[in-house]
């Protein structure tokens, strides 16, 4: 199945038992996204939904890899490895729980609102924000749910004319609340901040260029807040790609090298 | 029809002729989960220091064509986790270990040859002279690499040398206008094997934000992008010094390897294609082997250094 819902963003089910079976929301997969060597490296996609046989997943033409990934006919044979890295806590005794989406952020929070309507009893409320009204993705997936939905755009074309953070802080996350982020670098700093000033849990799951999506290669790292030297980085693809907000370094992060402009692709 | 794939590499007795890239197989317990490791010739770990080292700021990688750049910076654990936490798995495995050290001088690099020996922790010492990525770009060229001035080299491995009878591997930069310089230095210090290449160095800017891809600007080149220009640095080394030489850059099937053998390569190891393929090495174990049944060949070993040139 491929699906083209939004301009440039492509939905994709893959059969694929086993990685189904295994899966947990915020987790990932490698996918190979053409058969001979170019582009060289796997690309990592999180899984958008999850079922029985199978995944889809959800991702935004940013380059060459996804582009050719978004022309691969429905029937054709994928190379896949998954699923890698610690996804998203759940906790039943957390009374509320708030999805905050940046752009194509949304990717791994259908299968998270999935769990936590299964497996803690409760449904979460979902912030999705992005540029412009044609690129918010998701909004249906989440209504049939039974989510409430709270949209914001940069140019105010729908929802509030605002960031997804400014929405977050309205709804007034509390010590029973954990927040669940995913979107550009910038956002999910502002994210954990507002979550801290109040009190509630924050998860955000970190997206980064990798190589070997298993631990090895050290090219996703990112800077945390442990001190001992040798331990200070860690690793996108197997320490998270889900992390609890507090323990990322987010002065450390240059934003510069930040590409996003309102959005952000999870991968390039 | 039984083939021969065993190979010495200067003392290392290899089963077949085919390891891993130092920093592309992290301790070896990564893949371990998806094949069985002893199928390897050896094991080559991730470069150890004496102390842990948190590496260089993100973004550390790039893709690029045919490729990446990458500047990790030598973050590891250090020799002392190496010790206690990596080097029990693998010496329960039964594979050979090639330990790749790093250090900041010829005491520090004896040092951790000679812990790594007595702890028997290693099978044979690779050196590694020719780190692109451990010194700051902004500061101007930097320090120059140990393996681009032979002179260091051969200081370098003679400290080495004195603190070990370990195989000594001496892994050379190909950042140098002639790598037979460097090699030839190894050689007459005590080196049993040398091995190449290391990364090519790069750059790749971002042209919408005009930044460097690279918090360290600069990086080491890998991946098949780097075949051609490994491929002829091998055969320039294998047809100049004595000792043998372990083949590697961009190397991604068994067609790859057998290149690098008949350049003059003992044994091979395969880099960044595992990142793409965890279990490329051992699927070129298994095409070099049919290689040789459908050549009629008995022995790996006649393959090493047998190019052919036309009307010689």
């Amino acid at each position: 199945m491929r699906q083209e819902a939004a301009p440039g963003h492509y939905r994709m089910g893959l059969h694929a038992p086993e990685i189904a079976r295994a899966a947990k929301p915020g987790q990932f997969c490698m996918i190979q996204v053409s058969d001979g060597l170019h582009p060289f490296l796997r690309r990592p996609m999180s899984f958008e939904r999850i079922f029985p046989d199978g995944i889809s997943i959800l991702f935004k033409v940013e380059g060459e890899g996804t582009r050719i990934l978004a022309n691969r006919a429905p029937g054709q044979n994928l190379s896949i490895q998954g699923p890698l890295g610690i996804g998203f806590p759940l906790d039943s005794s957390v009374e509320r729980h708030i999805l905050v989406a940046g752009g194509i952020g949304v990717a791994p929070f259908p299968a998270l609102a999935e769990a936590i309507i299964r497996a803690c009893g409760k449904v979460p409320e979902v912030v999705l924000a992005a540029r412009s009204q044609h690129l918010l993705v998701g909004e249906d997936v989440f209504r049939e749910m039974g989510c409430t939905v709270r949209m914001a755009t940069d140019d105010g074309s729908v929802g509030e004319h605002a960031t997804a953070v400014d929405v977050l802080e309205r709804l007034a996350p509390s010590a029973q609340t954990r927040v669940y982020a995913c979107g550009p670098m910038p956002m999910l700093r502002a994210a954990a901040e507002v979550s801290k000033r109040l009190g509630a849990a924050c998860y955000v799951s970190l997206e980064a260029q990798m190589a070997c999506g298993d631990g090895v290669c050290l090219g996703c790292a990112v800077e945390s807040n442990r001190e001992k030297e040798g331990e200070r980085m860690v690793r996108v693809c197997a320490d998270g790609p889900v992390f609890d907000a507090a323990i990322i370094n987010w002065t450390a992060h240059n934003f510069a090298y930040d590409r996003s402009r309102g959005s952000l692709a999870r991968t390039r | 029809m039984a083939v021969k794939l065993a190979v010495n590499l200067g003392g290392l007795v290899m089963k077949n002729p085919v390891t891993v890239a130092s920093g592309t197989f992290g301790y070896g317990q990564e893949y371990d989960q998806y094949f069985d490791i002893t199928q390897l010739g050896a094991v080559t770990t991730k470069s150890l220091s004496l102390h842990p080292r948190s590496g260089n700021n993100p973004p550390r990688l790039v893709e690029t064509a045919a490729g990446l750049l990458n500047a990790i910076g030598l973050q590891n654990a250090g020799l002392e986790t190496y010790l206690a936490e990596k080097a029990p798995f693998l010496r329960e495995k039964n594979v050979p270990i090639i330990a790749n050290i790093y250090g900041h001088s010829p005491d520090e690099y004896a040092e951790l040859a000679r812990r790594l020996e007595q702890a028997g922790a290693a099978d044979a010492i690779e050196a590694n002279l020719s780190c692109p990525n451990v010194h700051d770009a902004r500061t101007g060229p930097g320090p120059v690499l140990v393996a681009q001035v032979p002179e260091r080299v051969r200081e370098y491995t003679e400290a080495i040398r004195s603190a070990t009878k370990l195989p000594l591997i001496v892994k050379l930069t190909p950042n140098v206008t002639d790598i037979r310089e460097p090699a030839l230095a190894a050689e007459e210090a005590g080196a049993d094997a040398v091995s190449l290449i290391n990364t090519l160095l790069g750059m790749a800017i971002d042209p919408e934000t005009r930044r460097p891809c690279l918090a360290n600007i600069v990086g080491g080149l890998s991946g098949p992008a780097i075949r051609p220009v490994a491929l002829k640095m091998v055969w320039d080394v294998a047809r100049t010094v004595k000792i043998p030489v372990l083949g590697m850059g961009g190397i991604c099937e068994t067609s790859d390897a057998i290149q690098f053998l008949a350049a003059g390569a003992t044994a091979i190891a395969v880099g960044s294609m595992t990142f793409r393929q965890p279990d490329a090495a051992v699927s070129i174990i298994k095409g070099i082997e049919e290689y040789l049944i459908r050549h009629g060949l008995e022995d790996v070993t006649s393959l090493i250094g047998s190019v052919q040139y036309d009307g010689q």
